[in-house]
């Protein structure tokens, strides 16, 4: 059973990137669950932490409650990302990319393996990360995915669900 | 909502309806098919769409290029705000990055909320689903399809052929292999009746061009 968080403040969104990551799991047989940000939620095996709306961030009120999934793999899509970000003391950044870019691959990781080009939609990041956040690629001086530690605990900054399914595939096989 | 009157922008209206006040539709004009940003037949049609819906419509001309369509489009979402004071953009957008990045970065430039309920949809799922609850769908525009659809409802069996094509055609249109004309979904209250039209183009690459529609 994977755990789906949803970090959507209006249910519209959820059509744009929670569905779409819902499409990936149906279509590679997992069992899911939807829970929402506001929500409480048991840990799963496996989680992921999907994206939101570029002027949505009422989630960064509700981060705490996500520490509990850190015994557990984590995907951090985009909001997921700056929640991971934030429980590791870490500052996000105004840092507004949107549209697609070049991804640079860093560090050698079981989700991605060369450069490729993936979808961007954030105003928040990180440029620079310190222990036990480990940079995983980088577009540009952005860090856009890390590790946390050797745990499989990881945030990208993009949106694997538009270009980049492997990565969410990958993820779900770790 | 960003209005084109086809089949995506009908669907993304109907799902935004279920949880917001849809206040005013935007429609921009392009001067030919060579818009490479927006929908291009038919777009004075929309009048009577609006009509039907009973939602103010804001409708202006844009040139073909990105740059006269996207300086359209800041304009346009401006006037939806002054006048309507809209916080947010409903879309249509299913798959193109292209326009995604266009529309979410205006919207954001102007503060506004977007939200694209159709996007990664798979595209005959959004066909279908079109169909399934009620819609009257007709082809304005083809290029790279038979233009003997031109007029024709879409129907299952039209989505049955869409799909055997999928790997040359996007079953959406969203490549601009066609664009549609919604007659008739949920939230009109009346029908739209074509009453006259001409077909220009070849075999391949044609427009229905409506001389006079009215509402029944």
């Amino acid at each position: 059973m994977i755990l789906l968080i949803s970090t959507c403040k209006y249910r519209l969104s959820e059509e744009e990137f929670v569905r779409p990551i819902e499409d990936i799991l149906k279509s590679e047989g997992y069992d899911y669950e939807v829970r929402r940000y506001y929500e409480n939620f048991e840990p799963r095996k496996k989680a992921i932490i999907c994206g939101t709306a570029l002027r949505d961030f009422d989630y960064l009120n509700h981060t705490a409650k996500f520490r509990t999934l850190l015994d557990c793999d984590v995907l951090g899509i985009c909001a997921g990302y700056q929640i991971l970000a934030k429980l590791f003391s870490h500052e996000l950044e105004e840092i507004r990319k949107i549209g697609v870019y070049e991804v640079d691959v860093v560090e050698e990781n079981p989700l991605m393996r060369s450069s490729f080009r993936a979808y961007f939609l954030h105003k928040l990041s990180l440029r620079k990360v310190r222990d036990p956040l480990k940079p995983l690629a980088t577009q540009q001086d952005e860090v856009c995915a890390f590790q946390i530690g050797r745990r499989n605990v990881y945030g990208l900054s993009f949106h694997p669900e538009v270009l980049n399914e492997d990565i969410v595939v990958e993820f779900l096989g770790l | 909502m960003l209005y084109s009157g086809g089949k995506d922008s009908n669907l993304a209206l109907l799902k935004a309806r279920e949880e917001f006040e849809v206040s005013c539709l935007v429609t921009l004009s392009p001067k030919s098919e060579e818009s490479v940003v927006f929908h291009y037949p038919n777009t004075e049609l929309v009048k009577l769409q609006a009509e039907s819906l009973g939602i103010p419509l804001i409708m202006k001309t844009c040139s073909d290029d990105e740059e006269g369509s996207l300086k359209a489009l800041y304009d346009v979402l401006t006037k939806a705000k002054e006048l309507y004071g809209v916080e947010g953009v409903v879309t249509g957008a299913i798959r193109s990055t292209y326009q995604a990045t266009r529309f979410q970065r205006i919207c954001d430039d102007l503060g506004l909320w977007c939200f694209n309920p159709l996007w990664l949809r798979d595209e005959l799922s959004v066909l279908k689903e079109a169909i399934d609850l009620g819609f009257e769908i007709i082809f304005v525009r083809v290029a790279g399809v038979d233009a003997s659809l031109l007029g024709r409802r879409l129907d299952e069996g039209i989505v049955e052929r869409f799909s055997k094509m999928k790997g040359y055609l996007n079953p959406a249109g969203e490549g601009g292999e066609y664009e549609t004309f919604v007659l008739w979904m949920p939230a009109f209250r009346r029908r739209i009746v074509v009453e006259d039209y001409e077909i220009v183009g070849g075999e391949f690459d044609a427009t229905m061009i409506v001389r006079r529609a009215r509402l029944v």
